[in-house]
């Protein structure tokens, strides 16, 4: 685009005041809203889940006398990487560890009040199989996964972020809408102009190109303030949550994806313009 | 043009029109208020279409021409409209060196050309100027100005002194003169009988539709 063409995009950013306001606004609002989502997904997937970590598997035996055996057939199965067995005297130390407020009671109690457990770490894809095997072994009283709650929290998360995304979504198509309703305005304010502009030779493209570089310009203003919104919620939870940082590709997208928006919804704004005869 | 017949609501603006205007000739178009002047030029850059009849420019035939080819026939023509059509929100500079750009010409070259266009028509000082800062005398030489840049085949001029002062007016019948003496064809619609008796040249009179006269001047 020529110097005209970028010219006429400055005029027209001031010409589409308030309402090109208010879609810079959603388009932030929409990009930083799905940048936080994916942010807090892949913090709750990679770390809190540990999901590309190793399963926990925990199996409580019936007899303490039991763990040799069970373990010695535990070493013959493939996918177990380590093992450790935690004796009754041990489990009452951790629990009353845990419970610092139980600690004269749990450490007042028998030894063989406390059960033996057996705790595994094993390969996420070999742990469903490892609990049928466990659960199925006459040693263990109760075996329980973390693949099992990992997949509670997982499905839980799934619909939290569809429907952060469904919402995300509409921001964006208000966005789109509003960048249409823009140019169609600013069209039909022009009708003149453009018609004077065909008469003196204007081609489709440069009368079309600078209204569809206006809504690219609105939504990639806005996933820009998207992501410096994102920053700036980073860097107040950093003390707090360390852990959460967007990804690169994620502040890369947001502006991109505001930019579609608007551009896209310039593009069917231009259907306002009046055809050749 | 060959039998072109024009109605709008069913109301007859042109006839039945058969004339041929040669490469590089100076001709007049003129008649009263309502002939269908501004019909017969609107025809001819292609603003609309005839209803019926062929209308041929510079080698198009303009009801034949598919839309994408509209732009550059259009470049090739210089109109000066009667009502100056000036884009209102770019400054002078802008209305000359916008036409100049779709030519994509380099940058320093069209602001060369829209300066000397505009120093032609004594207006280089009205560079930064909105056309609504200026007189309609101004704005008009601004409109001519910019249908002279791109020094095209065919000048198209409705009403060109409509806004000037009798001297401004033969001034700018002497350009397109000199213009036409160069090669470019120019047809002028104009009511203004004086201006055709100081530059008597080949004339065509309309009447309520019809071409009533092909002839040199005003005189019978």
């Amino acid at each position: 685009m020529n110097r005209h063409g970028w010219r006429e995009v400055q005029r027209q950013v001031r010409e589409s005041g308030a309402p090109g306001g208010v879609a810079i606004l959603m388009v932030a609002v929409a990009t930083a809203w799905g940048g936080l989502l994916l942010t807090v997904h892949r913090w709750v997937e990679h770390d809190l889940l540990g999901r590309r970590q190793n399963s926990s598997v925990v199996a409580v035996l019936r007899a303490p006398d039991q763990a040799d055996s069970l373990a010695s057939a535990l070493a013959a199965r493939p996918g177990t990487l380590r093992w450790t067995l935690a004796r009754p005297a041990t489990v009452r130390q951790e629990l009353a560890e845990w419970f610092p407020e139980l600690a004269t009671v749990l450490l007042a109690l028998d030894e063989p009040s406390f059960p033996a457990l057996l705790k595994i770490e094993a390969d996420p894809a070999a742990a469903g199989e490892l609990v049928a095997w466990l659960a199925a072994r006459r040693e263990v009283a109760v075996v329980q996964s973390s693949a099992q709650w990992q997949a509670r929290v997982e499905q839980a998360l799934g619909r939290v972020v569809a429907v952060g995304f469904v919402l995300a979504s509409v921001l964006l198509a208000g966005c789109f809408l509003v960048v249409l309703l823009v140019v169609r305005l600013l069209v039909l304010d022009h009708a003149d102009e453009i018609a004077i502009m065909r008469l003196i030779g204007a081609r489709e493209r440069d009368i079309r190109l600078p209204y569809v570089t206006l809504g690219l310009v609105l939504g990639c203003t806005g996933g820009l303030l998207g992501v410096l919104a994102l920053a700036i919620l980073e860097m107040s939870l950093r003390s707090v949550l360390p852990a959460i940082a967007p990804e690169a590709w994620v502040l890369a997208a947001m502006p991109l994806v505001g930019a579609a928006a608007g551009a896209g919804g310039a593009a069917l704004g231009l259907v306002a313009i009046p055809r050749e005869p | 043009m060959e039998a072109v017949v024009k109605s709008y609501h069913g109301r007859p603006a042109l006839r039945g029109i058969t004339t041929h205007i040669e490469r590089s000739e100076f001709v007049f178009l003129t008649g009263p208020s309502g002939a269908g002047k501004s019909t017969f030029l609107r025809l001819l850059y292609r603003a609309e279409l005839p209803d019926a009849g062929r209308i041929v420019v510079d080698g198009f035939d303009l009801a034949e021409m598919p839309r994408r080819q509209i732009p550059d026939f259009r470049r090739r023509l210089g109109v000066i409209f009667q009502d100056f059509k000036l884009l209102r929100r770019r400054t002078v500079g802008e209305n000359i060196s916008f036409v100049l750009s779709l030519l994509d010409l380099p940058e320093r070259e069209q602001q060369r050309r829209a300066y000397l266009a505009l120093k032609q028509m004594g207006l280089q000082n009205r560079l930064g100027a909105l056309p609504d800062e200026l007189s309609g005398g101004e704005q008009q030489r601004v409109a001519i100005a910019r249908a002279l840049v791109l020094q095209p085949d065919l000048i198209l001029a409705d009403e060109p002194s409509g806004n000037l002062d009798t001297e401004r007016g033969h001034e700018l019948m002497e350009l397109l003169k000199s213009i036409n003496y160069q090669g470019t064809t120019v047809l002028v619609a104009t009511h203004d009988r004086g201006l055709i008796e100081a530059h008597p040249a080949r004339t065509l009179v309309l009447d309520r539709g019809a071409l009533v006269r092909d002839a040199w001047g005003l005189t019978p």
